[in-house]
């Protein structure tokens, strides 16, 4: 477990993040670079905010939280952050949609989280199901589930919404990258999401409603979720930018599935991200 | 005569008060025997709700907390509303997953073709390391209630009807299959209740001096190949007989086994034809639809 950091230190952790994350992604092509950048400052507060408990040299260790990357297609921001903190190697994180590499652009088997998946709506459901095997057993780990606003849209999360809060799963917190976007569209334009809160409420959640790339209201929030005794799961809604931190993406529609990887496109995105 | 699921699910009820670990989800659907093992073991009974996608989902999270874990339903709900979750959680990883299934084929007969479940041996066979049980027998449901603490994804398909029992306890059910008769003018490889219909079609062939075996094959995946092309390989014909569509079923398996292997038997699938059935009078009303009854069967492989 890494010591807490200043925010500041963790902006900057952030810009390295984004960095590293555009290289990936060049190198694994259906690594979505927007849902990755939409995700960076909540990664770095759930990897180096002291918010989850984890020991990079015992990825099985039993008592570690349960982090499930529900939108998996951002898992591509994730990989540095896991090769940082030793639990992959340079190499492996080099050999990433290379021929013969352990790990591709939405993974499966990644140490340092529990699952990710290309396919979306599975991770609440399993989230909660793991949560519900962990109080069955009184098991003091958390099961963290970040899901996409766009994986909102499946029948199976909202099944596991229900599910969650009628067991009591104070264990089980979901955030939602609600960075209002889905693959070729914005959320609102496709299917009205809002208000995401309120439904989250109705099903029976407590909700929390936070800036998701700002540490001041994430690091709060994270360290209430830690601390604070529940009988309901709890739902943190980060409002986020799809593809923060590069004009190419934010506010494009787009956005999910751009990846600048040459020219002009790529220098300019190299330097916004200096 | 004992229902498959009643074998079963009593049995299993054993074996989960003895291991508090097993834990059974279901959909909304009943049996008796499944009142007793809620009534029992509430801790280990979960009501998921009518949300098949969140059965296997939650049932998934409670197999990575480590739990052993069986998804009780009803046949064409799981696995035809939750395919994708089946091929990603079941597939993936092979967790130990059990889905435990009631109404093989035309068994649900009064409620119609969304009821049928004719579509769900392909649409599992397609997902790789998922075994799947169509038992013929309560004997050999009970039975496998021990076999399901066996590690890896599982899938067993009961029939809804009680039948008389074929088998003992004693029977060595290892290999997959199992034999009936030495008969080699025509095998016939069938799955499910309607192997007791191959073996009335044995006897009737018999004063025609046609000297019929049966395997009952209720494993249909993995199939235990030369066990099974030791026993076919001196057959002079070969039928397969199967309540379930033919495209990707029982028939192709050992149809794509047998070429695999360059054996050119003359070989008949039977099957249900490719269309839904909107008939309601019963069980060998729709096998008759079906041209499975009996009479029509001894017909078609005479």
């Amino acid at each position: 477990m890494p010591p807490p950091l200043d925010q500041e230190v963790l902006r900057q952790k952030s810009r390295w993040l984004r960095r590293q994350t555009l290289q990936i992604c060049r190198q694994a092509g259906e690594a979505r670079l927007g849902s990755a950048f939409s995700a960076t400052e909540l990664y770095v507060a759930l990897y180096y905010g002291d918010f989850l408990r984890f020991d990079s040299s015992k990825p099985f260790w039993p008592q570690r939280d349960r982090f499930i990357l529900s939108k998996g297609h951002a898992l591509g921001g994730l990989y540095p952050v896991l090769q940082d903190l030793g639990f992959l190697t340079q190499a492996e994180i080099e050999a990433i949609c290379t021929p013969g590499g352990k790990y591709g652009p939405y993974g499966d088997c990644v140490p340092g989280l529990e699952a990710q998946w290309g396919s979306v709506g599975h991770g609440l459901g399993v989230g909660a199901g793991l949560a519900l095997g962990a109080q069955m057993d009184a098991k003091t780990w958390l099961t963290v589930v970040m899901i996409g606003d766009g994986e909102c849209y499946e029948g199976a999360t909202w099944e596991a919404a229900m599910f969650a809060s009628h067991h009591g799963l104070g264990n089980l917190i979901a955030i939602v990258d609600r960075n209002r976007a889905c693959s070729i569209d914005f959320t609102e334009n496709v299917l009205r999401l809002d208000p995401l809160d309120e439904k989250f409420r109705a099903f029976g959640w407590e909700v929390e409603t936070i800036d998701g790339h700002s540490f001041a209201e994430i690091l709060p929030a994270f360290q209430r979720a830690r601390t604070q005794a529940r009988t309901r799961p709890l739902c943190i809604i980060a409002n986020t930018v799809k593809g923060k931190g590069l004009s190419q993406l934010e506010g494009n529609p787009l956005g999910h599935v751009i990846t600048p990887s040459t020219g002009p496109d790529l220098e300019r995105a190299i330097r916004e991200l200096a | 005569m004992k229902t498959m699921r009643d074998a079963f699910l009593e049995r299993f009820t054993e074996i989960a008060k003895a291991d508090r670990n097993v834990v059974l989800l279901c959909n909304d659907f009943g049996a008796p025997a499944l009142d007793r093992f809620r009534a029992e073991l509430p801790r280990q009974f979960i009501h998921i709700g009518i949300a098949e996608e969140n059965l296997v989902n939650a049932g998934a999270g409670l197999a990575m907390a480590g739990k052993q874990v069986y998804l009780y339903s009803i046949a064409p709900f799981v696995p035809l509303r939750c395919f994708e979750q089946i091929k990603v959680h079941m597939g993936f990883r092979g967790f130990n997953m059990n889905a435990v299934v009631v109404g093989a084929g035309f068994s649900y007969d009064k409620s119609g073709p969304t009821h049928h479940s004719l579509e769900d041996v392909t649409a599992v066979g397609a997902v790789p390391g998922v075994e799947i049980w169509t038992p013929s027998d309560a004997v050999l449901a009970e039975q496998l209630a021990v076999h399901s603490l066996r590690p890896g994804p599982k899938y067993f398909r009961f029939d809804r009807e009680a039948v008389e029992d074929l088998y003992t306890p004693k029977e060595d059910f290892s290999r997959g299959f199992s034999r009936h008769g030495t008969g080699t003018d025509l095998v016939i490889v069938a799955t499910g209740t309607i192997v007791h219909q191959a073996l009335q079609i044995a006897k009737a062939l018999k004063p025609r001096n046609v000297d019929v075996s049966v395997i009952d094959l209720f494993r249909p995946k993995p199939l235990d190949a030369d066990a099974l092309l030791a026993h076919l390989k001196p057959a002079r014909r070969i039928a397969t007989l199967e309540e379930h569509f033919l495209h990707g079923g029982l028939g192709d398996s050992i149809s794509g086994l047998l070429h695999d292997h360059g054996l050119t038997v003359p070989l008949k699938r039977l099957g249900v034809p490719e269309q839904y059935f909107f008939e309601y009078g019963g069980r060998e009303a729709l096998r008759k639809a079906a041209g499975l009854d009996l009479a029509t069967l001894i017909a078609r492989l005479a």
